[in-house]
């Protein structure tokens, strides 16, 4: 069984090599090679490409939302919360462009089930949000799931940028994003005045 | 070309898409070839040369025919006699119902055209879906709001294909209708506020026979007891 490091690094390998080659030609062997791993040491850890695959981008995943739960923990209000978990995860997109490729882009289009992994990883972010109901400025009950529609409005913009291979451009899109993520639990007014005091610390 | 073999041809082209729409969804992109899909359509090879230079014309024909019926259901909701949110509020509803009842088509709108998708196919579904967000831009220049983000348009309508994406990946379409007054509240919210986006979803939520929350356990969609009364979305009470 590979330790720990070996096994992230042939993991950080295939995502690597799916978001470069693609899902047909992303390469075990080239993988293995840049991780240091032999053929019999990936056939004891991994039935072959899909699975080693689906493990990546499991593992990729939990890195991120632990990170996001990190980010978001704490005693501010539950906006500048939202604000620096978000901001949080835009830099580590744009730090990681191949990774962010292979997060939104790449992994998702290979198959049904591996695009109902990529539904799961939203569904993820919808605890972050909960605490924004309580921000709204009417009396009225907001819609049932108005969390995914924060999570939606965000992987919207997020995906069009890293398809357009602008995943660098993500931290300077922080303030227009956190807009679309608290504008369904705050209204238009007050997520602009949180869109503008972001603007004014970047 | 005589009436009856121009319907023919009509027929036949109506088939092929039919044929793609449904390969692309069950085997993926990868798996579309000439063959297959004049097996399934009952066509001929020479009739889809004729038709399409390529399978890569096929499908992006195909990721076309949802853009066109949205097109046309927004055009036919246009009336003098509502406002233009109100018109866009109940052209999301209808486009649900299109959607729920045309699961092929919906998979290469919602799914196989952004993920699955050749980049001159993915070209044209982005355009389609830039049309989309231009639409709901035009709500803001008649809103009166103030500043707003230059994103706001595909935030909302991000938000909303979330919900359907959800389910069309799941592969319960039939849920989407059923959908609409929550995909009316995140696409209308940015440009009119929260109060004026809640009676839009109240407006379409009266269209509907019921409103069915998904099971519990896959959404955080609240659901009723069996003993209480049932209880349309925003209703407040």
């Amino acid at each position: 069984m590979l330790k720990t490091e070996r096994r992230e690094k042939l993991l950080r390998a295939m995502l690597d090599e799916l978001a470069l080659a693609g899902y047909e030609a992303a390469s075990v062997e080239r993988a293995q090679a840049a991780a240091g791993v032999s053929g019999v040491e990936f056939a004891d850890e991994f039935d072959g490409k899909d699975e080693c695959l689906f493990a990546a981008y499991d593992h990729l995943t939990d890195q991120v939302v632990a990170r996001a739960s990190v980010s978001c923990s704490g005693e501010e209000p539950w906006p500048e919360r939202i604000r620096s978990g978000l901001e949080g995860l835009l830099e580590e997109l744009a730090a990681e462009p191949r990774l962010a490729r292979a997060l939104t882009r790449s992994f998702p289009g290979i198959k049904p089930a591996a695009y109902e992994r990529y539904v799961d990883l939203l569904g993820r972010f919808v605890p972050f949000m909960r605490e924004g109901r309580e921000y709204s400025e009417v009396d009225e009950e907001l819609p049932g799931e108005v969390e995914l529609l924060a999570v939606g409005a965000a992987e919207a913009i997020i995906f069009i940028e890293v398809d357009a291979g602008r995943t660098e451009r993500l931290p300077q899109m922080l303030p227009e994003i956190l807009f679309s993520i608290l504008v369904p639990f705050m209204g238009p007014d007050r997520a602009a005045d949180e869109m503008r005091s972001a603007a004014a610390s970047i | 070309m005589s009436e009856s073999s121009s319907l023919a041809a009509a027929s036949e082209r109506e088939r092929a898409l039919e044929a793609t729409a449904a390969l692309w969804r069950r085997r993926g992109y990868q798996g579309l070839n000439v063959e297959a899909i004049c097996e399934r359509a009952g066509i001929d090879p020479e009739s889809f040369e004729a038709m399409f230079a390529s399978v890569e014309a096929a499908a992006a024909a195909v990721v076309e025919v949802p853009l066109v019926s949205v097109v046309e259901i927004v055009g036919q909701l246009y009336s003098p006699d509502r406002s233009e949110a109100e018109s866009y509020a109940l052209a999301i509803a209808r486009i649900l119902n299109f959607m729920a009842a045309n699961p092929d088509f919906a998979y290469v709108a919602y799914i196989a055209g952004r993920q699955m998708a050749p980049p001159e196919v993915h070209r044209r579904y982005e355009t389609g879906r830039r049309f989309l967000v231009v639409m709901l831009e035009r709500l803001w220049g008649n809103s009166g709001l103030g500043e707003q983000s230059v994103h706001a348009g595909l935030g909302g309508l991000g938000g909303a294909e979330a919900l359907v994406r959800r389910e069309v990946a799941a592969g319960t379409l039939e849920r989407l209708p059923a959908l609409a007054p929550q995909c009316v509240f995140a696409a209308m919210v940015p440009f009119l506020g929260q109060r004026e986006a809640l009676r839009l979803a109240r407006m379409v939520a009266v269209e509907l026979p019921s409103w069915e929350a998904p099971p519990a356990g896959r959404t955080t969609t609240r659901r009723r007891a069996a003993s209480q009364p049932r209880r349309r979305w925003g209703s407040g009470s």
